[in-house]
This record gives C-alpha cells, structure tokens and sequence, in this order.
C-alpha cells in the first residue's frame, strides 16, 4: 500500500506524544515536565504536517487529471 | 570475472545513466538545520570562550554559567551541526551512489529531519536548565536519550533499506562510512547510557557504571563518538564530494578498502589514552595508547586516498573555492590525526592531559576537519539542490575561507602555547625543590592566550556568516532555466550540479 | 576461491554484519575485563556511599557542570601528589555514578579539597569566588544559598543506587530524609548520622531550610576523605 509508510510514522509519533503526556502529567521536575508537553505538542504538529501534507497530494494529484492545470506537481 | 577496479564506479561516473526521482527535499532542509546550528554553535562557543577571559560575563545567572553552555556548545557543534551535515550528506549521497529513492517514503524521512532537531533543541534545554548526566558529549537525560535511539533505528532503517534497495550492484565506499558510523554510534549510545532512572517521571538517573567501569565506558564512548561521529562519517563525505568536486575517481581502491576496515576496528580500542596515570589499571591504559599509536596508519590513508584523489586536478584549487574547503579539510585531518596519536604516548600525555593542548587538538579536528569538510560539501550541494548554475559569489567563499583559515590558526596556536605553559607550569620546581607556581598563576599567565582564542573563533563566527549570506542569496538568485533563458553571462557560473 | 572485497560490496547484510563484527572486538577486550578482574579496585578501608546530604550536593555539583573545569583523579605523578595528596584510588570513586574524574582542569583538582578549607570559606567563595581569588575565572554560584534543596524522594535516589551496586541498607534508605536534615543543621545531634556514615561533615546550614548550598558544601567536604592514608600500605594499594 502506497500509504504505509505515512500511516506507520504518523501512528509511531501520535504514541510518542501519549508518551509525551504520560510524562508529564506524573512529573517530579521541571525539566520531565517541559519535556513531556513539548514531545506531545511535536507529535501534535507533526501529524497535521503529515496530514497536510497528504491532501497536498491528493489534490495536486487531482490537478494533474486535468490536462490544463499547471504547476503543484513537485512533492517530495 | 571483472576487475575490481573497473567495476568500482567512482560517483561521477554513475550520474551518466538515467536517475530516478530522489527525495532532495529532505536534504534542503537539513542543508539549512546545519547552518543554522552550525551559527548556533560558533555562537555559544564564543559566549564561553570570552566567559573564561572576563568571568564576569555571566553575571551570577545559572543558565549562564560555563558549566551550563559548555555543552550546549559541544553538542550544538557535534551533533546539531556535525549530525545536521552527515544527515545530509548521508541521505544525498545515499541515494545518488544507490540510484534509489530514500526507504521508508517521505514521511519516515520528515520524522529522521523534524525528530533528530527535536531531540537537539530538548538536550540543549536540558543542559540549560542542570539535567546534564555530566558525561562528556553524552549529556542529554535518559528520557531524552531514548528519544534519539527511537529517530537513530528510524535513520538506521532509512539507510540500510535504501541500501538494500539500490540499482548499482556495487555499495560506493562513502556509504561503507557512513553505515559504519550509523551502527556504531548506536552501540556507543545504548552502552554508554545505561542507567537507573530515579523515577518514571524523574529526570535523574544514577549511571549503571560506577567509577573505574563509568570512566572507561565513557572514553570509550567519548573517543568513539570522535572516531566513528566526527571521523569515519565525515571520510564518506570526503569520499563522495571530493571525487565530484575534482570530477576524479577515487585516488586508490586498495587504500579505501585496507584504510576502512583498519579505521573502524582500530579506533574502538583507543579510549584508554584519556585516562593515562590515573587509577585505570595499567594494561588498559597500555592497550589504548598502543592502538591510538597505530591509529595514524590508517588515518594518514585515508588523507592520502583524498588528496590524491586531485592528482592531474590541482588546478582546480585555483579557481574552485569551495574545492580548497575539501581538500584544506583532509590537510587538517591529516595534521590532527598525527598529533592525536603523539598527544597519547603516556609521557606526552603526562604533560598535556587536562590543559588547554587538548582544547586546541579537538579544535584543529572541529573547525579544520569537521566543518571545513562539511562547509566544502555544502558549497557544492546548495547549487545543486536548489537547482541553481552556480554559487552567488566565489569571491565570497575564498573571504570565508581565508577568515576561516586564519581563525583556525590564531585558535590552535593560542592553545598551544596556553596548554604546555599550563603543563609546565604545574610540574615546575624551584631551586628549592618546591613546586614553584600555585595554581592560579597558571590561570593568570594563560589569560592573553585566551583572548587570543576568542579572537580566532569570533574570525570563525564571521566567516560562516559571510557563508550563510552567500548560500541565502544563492538560493535567491535564477534557477537554472531562468538562468537559461535570460542571460549569457554570469561570472560564478560554474558548479553545474550533475 | 580466492577472498574477493567484492562479495561484501554487493551485499549489504554482510557489510553490516563484519562492520558490527569489527567494531565490537576492541570494545569487549577492553571493557569486560575490568568487570571481572578482581584487582581493578583496590580493597580499602574508610570509602563508604554518600550520606543522603553529600548525595544530593554531588547531583549539585553534576548539574552546576563542576567536572568541566575541575578534575576529581590525581594522576600517579610526582608534582600532582605534591600539590593534592596521595594519587587517586579507583576505590575511591567506586561509589560515583556517574564518575566525575574530569578530563580539564580549569581550576585545580578537587578530589582532596575535603577539609582542607573550612565551611564558611566555601560558603564565601561559591558565593562570590573573586572575593577570596582575585584572579579566578570561577562563575558566582550565589543563587545556590537562595535555592531550597529539591529532595522530596531522597529515599529513591538512595534505591536506584543500591540497584546499581552502592551498598544502601534498607535502614539507610528509611533514615535517608532525617540523616539529610540532620547533616545539614550545625545544632543536630549527629551520633545516628555519624554511624552510619563516618566523616561526615555537617554543613553550616540555618536550621530550617536546607538550601543546595548546604548540600554542595557537605559534598565538597567529604571528597577524598574516606581513605585514611596512615593506615593503608603500599601492598594494599597494588593493582
């Protein structure tokens, strides 16, 4: 499937950002505290990215059928 | 059977065949991560360096303190620059000598680039707020730890897959490097961090090694980090990008094979020599200072293997600048992996173990290989990357080289003289038979030589300054079909990418 | 057949393979040894863990970065012996973790600097070093006299060292936070403190708050202490 690879890292940093929360929320330091919510505003950030990213191409993918529509082709 | 060296193919030579679509977005942006961590760490390198002139300078603010940014400076310089520069590279070079595209697919790739300056940005806060472990170049926290080994396996995978997955039937030695350094650091890492965490939601964690163990473990780490991070990786830098630079092969086949596997299985064992005459049993520290000693054999290969690549190419010094960066670079390597090997004979080391000589060595490494190598690569990749016909100015770029030059120069040279001043000072006698200098005239007689440092790494600072605005107003100008289309003449045009 | 460098060049598992194979050598002929050779660390009377207080001041000094311009290992030279005290014991750090040996000396060593100045000199000098050495490049450590010490889980850090070897009674760990306390007040009574943890020296605390300070200063004194030097022979010694 074409789409495997995003949905494995999506799903890995949405983890990692539960994690992330875990963490703090039981924190006994400043630093594991800053450290959780940050990891967890991360993975937050990078799944939109990937989700943004995703419909990017779905519709420069839908441009492209046309035959008129110009540019938007680069993604990588 | 073919003859080896025929069926070696040297990188020019590979872009011949048709390429697939390679992911260069993932290197435009760790191009752009290595410079700026690149300026970060120059930066906070100069903050601690003029706060050993005028001690003041921290103004009794803990996040201040030396103790505080001196990491923060070594990690930002090692890992975020240095680790930025070989994400690049490794990634660029990866799929270029494979004729693959990246494994894993644009998204793993994403999570390796946003993951890996993540972990950068959380280590330094760590350090910055006092959750250093106090290992040296091993700082960051266990939590934070665990964090890089989950992006470290991500890059791990990135990399063999797309070696796995590669259209040349033959691996380009560069990658033999990097796949070196990727494995290795991973080992280092999870050794070297082994420890107890006082709580699930405590920062601290008590090392598993105690003492005598810790201190071995960690050289062994610390000297690999510079073996296998800041040497083995950086040589399949030179490897791939000289040989493009000169559009040369590569000097000897032979030599890259004898030199890689001479390198990597030396290296491991030389961590004892920093731990000579302290209570490390005698026999390791022995070992280590033997191997440290046949360590130049190998490392001068590797030099030679890069210079020579230039043989009937010489003159393109002249007229390629960003080729001096290169080629400068495998002269300091050679000239640090000489003076490294001498610095760990037990009765040299008696003398330059804990001064300002051994600041002076890392730095020669740093600026004049590390970053001399990787600023010689990046010149060459902005163009090619951005689909540009040429660096903005090459006047800029011999600016840049020679203030860089200097710089190195005025640091190096300052240590030296502060280090074995340091060193003799410390063991110096009087006619009496007393020790003549208390300590702290040794501070005070180093203080003009620290300035003098400052000087050369503030000459450091400019220069990738006068870089970064060179490659911004690169990746400003023309594309290539602009370029094309609308003009004949344009001075700097010639590093045409492939 | 003759070995060709080919084969491994076509095949990526088996560069993986030799490369992990190549590395992993020096590591293990170094490394384990020093685990299973009894001789490695000297047996010594006097070292002893880290009294909760010097504990909790030692993660002061790991977290201020003290190592990076202090080393803690007198080397087995002539003039370092003269100028700190008897070269460093590898028993001597074999409750350290981490180890804090240092790799520059920026300032001096600091692995005798116990009892050789008295409490009120260290309290005057973290707080304002050019006060007492005009010429030092030491950074003002102030802040730690006005910071009340963090150690609400004494009891855990004690645990998670005795997890990792350091010989913590579970009656060390049960009086971890009142030993701490205690140490760190001039006016306690110290017998219970002192039996468990001999040398001890009490830091010139207020009474009621025990501040980071307190706790760097008990550490300070401690360092290098242990070993009583008259009482220890050369045979002992012996690696």
């Amino acid at each position: 499937m074409k789409d495997s690879g995003e949905i494995f890292v999506g799903l890995m940093v949405a983890a990692l950002g539960f994690a992330g929360l875990v963490l703090a929320s039981g924190a006994l330091d400043d630093e594991m505290y800053l450290f959780g919510f940050s990891l967890a505003g991360f993975a937050l950030f990078f799944d939109l990215m990937l989700l943004k990213h995703h419909y990017d191409r779905v519709d420069a993918a839908r441009a492209e059928v046309r035959p008129m529509a110009r540019g938007a082709a680069r993604h990588d | 059977m073919t003859d080896a060296s025929i069926t070696y193919m040297a990188p020019h030579q590979l872009s011949t065949r048709l390429a697939p679509v390679y992911n260069e977005a993932i290197v435009r942006k760790f191009t752009i991560a290595t410079m700026f961590w690149g300026i970060v760490a120059f930066l906070v390198g100069c903050t601690i360096a003029a706060e050993l002139c005028w001690p003041g300078l921290s103004m009794g603010i803990s996040y201040l303190n030396f103790g505080r940014l001196r990491p923060v400076h070594t990690s930002a310089a090692i890992f975020a620059f240095g680790g930025n520069a070989l994400f690049a590279t490794s990634l660029y070079v990866v799929q270029r000598t494979c004729r693959a595209r990246l494994f894993g697919g644009a998204a793993l790739a994403e999570f390796l680039f946003w993951g890996y300056n993540f972990f950068i940005v959380m280590a330094a806060l760590s350090y910055v707020m006092g959750f250093s472990r106090s290992q040296e170049y091993s700082e960051p926290p266990w939590h934070v730890t665990i964090f890089l080994v989950i992006v470290w396996v991500c890059y791990a995978v990135v990399f063999v897959g797309t070696l796995l997955r590669r259209e040349e039937p033959h691996i380009y030695v560069a990658n033999w490097f990097y796949l070196a350094f990727i494995l290795t650091v991973a080992i280092l890492v999870l050794v070297n961090n082994a420890a107890v965490p006082v709580s699930l939601y405590s920062s601290h964690a008590y090392v598993a090694y105690g003492g005598v163990q810790n201190a071995l473990i960690q050289w062994w780490y610390g000297h690999n980090a510079v073996g296998f991070f800041l040497t083995a990786a950086f040589l399949g830098m030179m490897y791939y990008f000289i040989p493009k630079q000169a559009n040369r092969p590569v000097y000897s086949y032979r030599l890259s094979i004898v030199h890689f596997w001479s390198l990597i299985f030396m290296y491991i064992w030389a961590g004892p020599h920093h731990l000579h005459y302290t209570s490390l049993p005698d026999w390791t520290q022995t070992l280590g200072m033997a191997f440290s000693i046949m360590l130049w054999m190998p490392s001068w290969g590797g030099m030679i293997n890069g210079l020579m690549t230039l043989s009937g190419a010489w003159d393109k010094l002249r007229t390629d600048p960003a080729l001096r960066f290169s080629v400068t670079a495998v002269g300091f390597y050679g000239m640090s992996t000489f003076e490294g090997p001498v610095m760990s004979v037990r009765d040299v080391n008696a003398l330059a173990h804990y001064t300002d000589w051994v600041i002076g060595h890392v730095h020669s490494g740093a600026l004049g290989w590390v970053a001399f190598i990787s600023f010689g690569a990046i010149y060459y990749l902005v163009p090619v990357l951005w689909n540009r016909t040429g660096l903005y100015s090459k006047k800029l770029v011999a600016w840049h080289y020679w203030i860089a030059t200097l710089g190195i120069v005025f640091y190096m040279t300052s240590m030296w003289v502060a280090g074995i001043m340091q060193g003799l000072m410390w063991r110096a006698y009087d006619k009496f038979g007393f020790l003549q200098y208390s300590f702290v005239e040794s501070v005070n007689a180093v203080h003009p030589y620290y300035i003098i440092r400052l000087m050369g790494g503030l000459m450091f600072l400019v220069g990738a300054l006068i870089m970064v605005f060179n490659l911004v107003m690169t990746v400003r100008s023309r594309t290539t079909e602009e370029f094309a289309r609308t003009s004949q003449d344009y001075p700097d045009a010639v590093m045409a990418g492939e | 057949m003759q070995f060709r460098h080919e084969w491994i060049e076509k095949n990526a598992f088996l560069l993986l393979v030799l490369t992990v194979v190549t590395v992993a050598i020096g590591g293990i002929v170094e490394v384990v040894p020093l685990f299973t050779i009894e001789t490695t660390v000297e047996h010594v009377k006097g070292v002893r863990p880290y009294s909760p207080l010097e504990l909790a001041g030692r993660n002061i000094y790991v977290r201020e970065g003290c190592y990076l311009c202090h080393s803690q290992q007198i080397r087995a030279l002539k003039d370092e012996v003269e100028r700190y005290g008897h070269y460093s014991l590898a028993a001597e750090s074999m409750y350290d973790h981490p180890f804090q040996w240092g790799s520059k000396r920026i300032g001096p060593d600091l692995s005798r600097v116990g009892g050789k100045y008295s409490n009120d000199w260290h309290y005057a000098h973290l707080t304002n070093p050019t006060a007492l050495v005009p010429e030092t490049l030491m950074p003002r450590y102030g802040f730690l006299a006005q910071a009340p010490l963090d150690y609400q889980v004494i009891e855990r850090h004690l645990a998670a060292n005795k997890v990792i070897g350091v010989p913590y009674t579970a009656e060390d760990i049960a009086h971890a936070r009142e030993d701490l306390e205690t140490q760190a007040n001039p006016q306690a009574d110290t017998a219970a403190l002192l039996a468990r943890y001999p040398k001890a020296v009490e830091a010139s605390g207020n009474g009621r708050v025990v501040s980071e300070m307190d706790a760097l200063v008990a550490y300070l004194q401690v360092l290098g202490t242990m070993v009583d030097f008259a009482d220890t022979t050369t045979e002992q010694l012996q690696q």
